[in-house]
Formats: C-alpha cells, sequence, structure tokens
C-alpha cells in the first residue's frame, strides 16, 4: 500500500513528459503551486515547485513567506510528518536503497537535531545574509534529478559552461548522501532536511498522531524494526522523527500501536 | 576462503565482492553509483578544482565501504531474543535452519546441550511471538539444531594461556581461546571437570552422561587438564604468571552466605548435600525445611524428596518472585513439596525450628520488614540453608582488588593486574550457565586483543557479522509445543532426568512459529 502511494506520488511530482524532447523545464500555471514535500522545481520533470525552494527565494528577497508557512503549518498541523513517509520522491529512494542487504550502521540520537541547524543555519540565516538560496546549492535531491539531467541532456553547452567548483562539491554531497542511505535508515531525512525539521515541530500537536496502549505493549520492538526512520515507537510514539507510515502498527503483534484523529 | 576472495575481488572492482558472495543486488547498486559517478565526472569534467578532491574523498569512503562490506557480510538489527541472550547465541537464526531444513550447520557453541537443559531461557520472555500466543520453546529446539563439530583446526600461537577452574565459564574459555590459536592448560582442584554442573546441578535436571559428552567435546580440541590442583595451594599463583602470557580466573561461587542465626552450627548446607548426594550418599533425614528460593533450594529439596524425606521450603518473599525457574517450581511443587513464603528462621533448636513472619514489597528488591510477634515454631529434624552463594576469592586478594562480596572487582572487563582476566560466576555472584558463557565468550576476545595489542573497539570493528541463507516463512497458527515430563509418581523415587526430548517433527513443526523479526519487520 504505501510503496504503491510513493510510486503514485513520484509519477504525480515527476512526469512533465515534454522534457524529453525540449530540454527544458516546466514553466506552466502548475509552478505556482507548493509541492508539501522535498522535490526539486528544477527537474525537468517536476510539476510543482518546491517549498524549501520558494522559502528561500523570499528570505532571500528579506520577503516573509506567508504562503510557503501556511502550506508547512496546514499541513503540519493536520497530518505531521505524514508527507515524508508516503508522498516524497526522495524518501522513497532512500527507502529502497536501505533494503539492500549491505553491513548497517545505527545513527546515535543527536543527529536528529542537525536538521535545525541545516534549517536555521543554512536555509534561513545565510540564506537572508548573502541573499542567495544556499540550500539549495547543497541539496542532494536538487543535484540527483535536476542537476545530474539537466547538464547531461544540455545541446547548447551553456550549462556545461558553467560546471565549476560548486557542481562538484554538490556530486560529492548527493554520492555520500546515497552511501548513508545504503548503511542507515533513511539517512538524509533524519540528519539534514529542513522540510522534515520544520515538520517535526508539528508532530506533537497533529491532528493525526500516534497511542500505544502502555498496557498492551510488550516491548518486543518490533516497531523499531520496522520503522524506517528507526524510532523506538513504543517508547516514544509521536518522536520527532515519525513520519507516519504506519508501518508499526501493521506489524505490531499485539495491536497496541493506533492512529487517532483529536 | 570465501570472504577472503571477494575482498580482493572488492578491491579491484567496487561491488564484485558483494556479487561473488551472492548478493547480487548490493553489488549492483554499488556498481552503479560508483561507476555512474565516475562516468559522469568524465562526461561533464570541465578541469581542476579544490572541489574535486571532496569527489575523490567520498570515492575512498565508497571504496572503503564496499571492501569492509564484503568483509562484514550484511547484518542486521538484533531481534529481542538475540539482546536478551547473555550468551550471545542467535535463537532466530538457528530456528530458521531447523525451519527450512538447511543443510547449513550453526557453527559451534560449548555447553548447548546443557543450555537446552537448564538454562532459565530470557530469550522465551522476550519472543515477538508471546504477543500473539505463546512465546516460541526457543529453549528445547536445540535439541534439532546440526551443529557443526568444535572448530579448533587454525593455526597455531606460540603464546600460552592459564585457566584457574574449569567450570562452565573456564572450559568454554578453554575452547574460545583455543579456537582463536592459543595454547590453554585449565587447572582445576576436583578430581573431574565441570564445576557446578559437575558438583551441583542434580541427576534428574542434567544426566552425567550429557555433561561428559559436551565437555568431551571441548576437550578434544587440544586443552590440557590438570585435575586436583588447588591453585594457591599445591601451585603458586606466581609460578602460573611467570609461565604462562595471560591468566584467566574462572573460580565461580561456591562458598555459601550464611544467615547468622541461633543454631546454625546444627543445620546443613545445601550445597555440601547437592555434591554429598550427587556422589551418592543417602540422606534419611525425616522433615526437613529448606531455606531459600534459589534453583539450590529447589535442587536441594527435589533431591531430598526422592531420598524419602518430606520437605518443606521457607522462603522470605512471596512465591512468584522466587529466583528459581518457574517450571522448575511447579514440577517440585507436583512432587509433593511444599512451599512457605514470607518467612524467615530465626532459632534452631533440636527438632524445633522457630520462624518470623515477613512482609516483603513486590519483585525481588526492596526491603524486607519483619513482622513483630509473629513467631511460629514448626517440628523439623533439620533445617537445610539454600540461601545463595558468593565467590570465594580469598586466595587472590594478594593479586586483585576484591569487592566486599567477595567478587572480583572489574573495569572494562579488565581485573586491576593487567596479566589476570577475570569471569564467570567470580565476577558476576551467582548467576546462569549462559551469563557464564557469555562472559567467557566476552573475555577471550578481550585476552586476544589484549596479547595482540589490538584496542578491544577496533578488533571489535572487525568482527564478523554472522548470517547464513534465512528466509521468511508465512506466520504458522500453530500451539505451542508440550514438552513430555515423566509420571510424577514414577520420577519421584529415581535420579533420572526428568524432562523426555520431544520428536524431530514435533520440534521442526515449533520452529515454524517463529516469526524471524529482523527478517519480517524490515522496512
Amino acid at each position: 500500500m504505501k510503496r504503491i502511494v510513493q510510486i503514485v506520488f513520484v509519477i504525480i511530482h515527476n512526469s512533465y513528459i515534454p522534457a524529453f524532447f525540449s530540454g527544458g523545464i516546466y514553466q506552466g500555471v502548475l509552478k505556482r503551486y507548493c509541492t508539501p514535500i522535498l522535490n526539486c522545481w528544477g527537474c525537468p520533470l517536476a510539476w510543482y515547485s518546491c517549498p524549501m525552494g520558494a522559502l528561500q527565494h523570499f528570505i532571500g528577497l528579506r520577503l516573509i513567506p506567508f504562503y510557503i508557512l501556511g502550506i508547512f503549518s496546514t499541513v503540519g498541523m493536520t497530518i505531521g510528518r505524514m508527507s515524508c513517509g508516503w508522498i516524497c520522491p526522495f524518501g522513497f529512494l532512500q527507502d529502497i536503497l536501505y533494503k539492500i542487504k549491505s553491513f548497517k550502521l545505527k545513527l546515535p540520537n543527536w543527529c536528529s537535531y542537525l536538521k535545525y541547524v541545516m534549517l536555521i543555519g543554512v536555509a534561513v540565516f545565510v540564506v537572508y545574509l548573502t541573499e542567495e538560496p544556499w540550500f539549495c546549492k547543497l541539496c542532494p535531491d536538487g543535484s540527483l534529478i535536476a542537476g545530474i539531467p539537466l547538464v547531461l541532456a544540455d545541446r547548447s553547452g551553456d550549462l556545461r559552461a558553467l560546471v565549476g567548483w560548486h557542481y562538484y562539491m554538490k556530486i560529492a554531497i548527493l554520492i555520500f548522501i546515497l552511501l548513508g542511505s545504503i548503511g542507515i535508515k533513511r539517512f538524509f531525512c533524519r540528519t539534514f532536511c529542513p522540510v522534515g525539521a520544520i515538520y517535526s515541530v508539528f508532530n506533537r500537536f497533529s491532528l493525526l498522531r500516534i497511542r500505544v496502549n502502555k498496557k498492551r505493549c510488550i516491548d518486543c520492538g518490533s516497531c523499531q524494526l520496522v520503522c524506517p526512520m528507526d524510532v523506538p515507537i513504543h517508547r516514544s510514539p509521536n518522536h520527532i522523527d515519525c513520519i507516519r507510515c504506519l508501518d508499526c502498527k501493521k506489524v505490531c503483534p499485539t495491536q497496541a500501536i493506533k492512529y487517532e484523529v483529536r | 576462503m570465501k570472504s577472503a576472495k571477494s575482498i580482493i575481488i572488492s578491491i579491484f572492482i567496487v561491488g564484485g565482492g558483494q556479487v561473488y558472495e551472492g548478493r547480487l543486488w548490493v553489488g549492483i547498486a554499488f556498481a552503479v553509483i560508483f561507476y555512474g559517478s565516475i562516468f559522469l565526472m568524465k562526461n561533464i569534467w570541465t578541469g581542476l578544482n579544490p572541489a574535486f578532491w571532496g569527489i575523490v574523498g567520498v570515492w575512498i569512503l565508497f571504496w572503503l565501504y564496499n571492501i569492509y562490506d564484503a568483509y562484514k557480510g550484511a547484518t542486521y538489527d538484533k531481534p529481542p531474543c538475540e539482546k536478551a541472550c547473555p550468551a550471545g547465541i542467535t535463537p532466530w537464526i538457528y530456528i530458521n535452519l531447523i525451519a527450512t531444513d538447511s543443510k547449513e550447520e550453526y557453527p559451534f557453541f560449548p555447553f548447548f546441550k546443557i543450555l537446552e537443559r537448564i538454562c532459565p531461557a530470557p530469550c522465551e520472555d522476550k519472543c515477538t511471538r508471546r504477543g500473539i500466543d505463546k512465546p516460541v520453546a526457543i529453549k528445547y529446539l536445540k535439541s534439532a539444531v546440526k551443529m557443526s563439530p568444535p572448530q579448533c583446526n587454525h593455526k597455531k600461537r606460540d603464546k600460552r594461556i592459564g585457566i584457574i577452574g574449569a567450570g562452565p565459564c573456564g572450559l568454554a574459555a578453554g575452547y574460545f581461546l583455543v579456537k582463536k590459536g592459543y595454547g590453554v592448560t585449565i587447572y582445576e582442584k576436583e578430581e573431574m571437570p565441570g564445576g557446578v554442573l559437575r558438583t551441583f546441578i542434580p541427576e534428574f535436571r542434567l544426566s552425567s552422561s550429557v555433561l561428559d559428552e559436551e565437555i568431551e567435546k571441548i576437550l578434544n580440541c587440544g586443552i590440557e587438564l590438570k585435575c586436583g590442583v588447588r591453585v594457591g595451594a599445591d601451585i603458586s599463583l606466581d609460578e602460573l604468571l611467570q609461565k604462562y602470557d595471560a591468566l584467566f580466573v574462572a573460580t565461580g561461587a561456591g562458598k555459601p552466605i550464611k544467615l547468622n542465626i541461633l543454631g546454625e552450627e546444627n543445620c546443613l548446607n545445601g550445597l555440601e548435600l547437592l555434591k554429598e548426594i550427587k556422589k551418592g550418599k543417602e540422606f534419611h533425614l525425616g522433615r526437613v525445611g529448606v531455606v531459600g528460593g534459589g534453583n539450590t533450594a529447589i535442587d536441594v529439596a527435589r533431591s531430598l524428596i526422592r531420598q524419602g524425606n518430606k520437605v518443606t521450603i521457607y522462603y522470605r518473599r512471596r512465591i512468584e518472585d522466587m529466583p528459581c525457574e518457574h517450571e522448575d517450581r511447579e514440577e517440585a511443587r507436583e512432587e509433593g513439596i511444599e512451599i512457605v513464603p514470607l518467612c524467615l528462621p530465626q532459632r534452631v533448636e533440636d527438632g524445633r525450628v522457630t520462624f518470623i513472619k515477613t512482609a516483603a514489597p513486590e519483585g525481588r528488591k526492596g526491603r524486607i520488614e519483619i513482622m513483630p510477634d509473629s513467631e511460629f515454631e514448626v517440628e523439623l529434624d533439620r533445617l537445610v540453608l539454600a540461601c545463595g552463594q558468593i565467590p570465594d576469592s580469598a586466595f587472590l586478594r594478594k593479586y586483585l582488588k576484591v569487592n566486599q562480596n567477595g567478587s572480583i572487582k572489574v573495569k572494562n572487563g579488565r581485573t586491576s593486574h593487567p596479566k589476570i582476566f577475570a569471569g564467570g560466576d567470580a565476577v558476576l555472584g551467582s548467576k546462569t550457565l549462559a551469563h557464564a558463557v557469555g562472559q567467557a565468550k566476552e573475555v577471550a576476545d578481550l585476552i586476544d586483543f589484549s596479547l595482540r595489542g589490538i584496542a578491544p573497539g577496533i578488533g571489535r570493528f572487525f568482527k564478523k557479522s554472522y548470517m547464513p541463507r534465512v528466509e521468511v516463512l508465512p506466520i504458522k497458527d500453530l500451539p505451542r509445543i508440550k514438552i513430555p515430563h515423566r509420571d510424577v509418581e514414577e520420577r519421584k523415587n529415581d535420579f533420572l532426568e526428568v524432562e523426555l526430548r520431544a520428536s524431530e517433527e514435533e520440534l521442526r513443526k515449533e520452529a515454524d512459529r517463529c516469526l524471524a523479526c529482523p527478517l519480517r519487520y524490515r522496512p
């Protein structure tokens, strides 16, 4: 179920087929709308714009981005971080990469807080000072679905001429993130994603939330085994990293995990 | 050596070693990302700049990760049974091997057959299946495991290690060290190896033939055993320290705890009694009271009832909190042993014992209050004290720091003397066999690292993961196996094993109940 939804949303987000023929990006009316997850608007196939890109754009102009903040808080207040689990294409890619049977690592808990550094430090503070979208310049999702295809498909040679140390750095970060997500569950989502950082604040207050029946819970830890974010659901049901994929509800042997709308 | 080859392949072709090992998708993913990025860089190359060295750095990281992955193999998140096991056994793997009729053998583990009989099975208390119906009978499934013979044909090292005490911990450590190629000599004060298993565990729980078989397997690896040598009396510790590169002290806990009550000198000691009974001596005492709630107390009571005595157990806390195994306690009750909870002995006189009632909180910890004016007298011919035992490490005090309760002080696995290591009950206080074997494994690694001059953290980093071909089976709705026991009337009169072995076919069915958590519950 989750996988089907994820694949469907990959198609919904990135399916501007004419890009294969024209080589340019979609610039029609849908680009005015933000999707609630991180999906680069520079991708030739993308229909919608990226909230993080738009946010930085407005901060770069020294304006308060009411539109973006409105989207974030509406989605966050209703379903928390659920959109990360069900519709984010980059999260889907990391899920698939973790499935391969290599040796795995555990991430220490403090890494979860690095994404706030990314959000406040890079995506807000630095952008405000320099008036340049600095997170976009580092974003591995951007380099994977926008940077690489655009440069490879570039016929005129204008873009190729722009490739420099900055582009090389993006490639290095992308390889590092891909390598990390083979060994660590959703490495990027847990440590660096600023969109996740915004939603994770709402996880405590969102309308949809997860309840664990402590009397029924037998502390077996199956929920943590199956969790794509490695959250100990049985101990902290509304953890900042919980992406509401509801896999834990499916595997719980005693049906102790429930989601409820308050 | 398959893994050595795959490492070499991985050094030259990223992802090649993994494909050679049979993990196709890992290999493909590694190769696609690594060679894909090289191809990309070749395609968009616009000249050298400082950021290029960042990419080179990530490539090197990728390459090292790939080699390490080829060396280590796939790992998994530990399921609750494996986390609970003090001995570090991987129950879900051997159960999966049984359930899938695999030809693969489970690597040899010392005292496996004995753990099947006397382990309190903390793994079953944590089993995920208990959320659905009842836990998988992990303990009993051990008898259906195809186990490889002990591996001891490794290359020999010239370092020698002395082990004091041929108990479970000493023998297991001996095996793990011989496996690593060291020369091992074990000193034992008794005539036969086996420690507590030989002297105290009664025949009806663990028959000597099984014990002999398991010890034989370990000793055949080339361990030198010197029985009847008491370290400190027959041979001094200084001499041993000169003779060996490292010493491992696994002297166990054999000193009974004293109660300090009036007339204690007239009481019998539970451990001594078990020892005498095991040697074949008969005790006809009449009405006997046993004080204590651990395995020793239950064993004493069950041994005495088999010799025609009338036995009552007196315990200071509630019956549910007795530290013995629940199954044993119920078996003991079936055999006609009465258990009186919440009382402590006060005075022991001729044919008469005065007890006092207590109030104890729930659980095994917490202070016990004595109820005033609640003394009661019971007519008993003899009182047996089995209130636990502590390590006796008097002969080590000169060399090592020792805790107040007699156990050896250990910090990060090391004692205060650089050449002496300690483990087992001598460190833990009286614990289970699984704890002893687990400690033996840990300390054997530590001795190995320290003799080779490797930091333990690095040593553990380079430990291979063990995961054979395992597969997820559908969840089956089967009831938990019932282990046959001998009839109460029949078993009450002899010392043969109480538990019977279940048939292969039934165990095979039981193995189907395992959920294989790490495989089933994967993101």
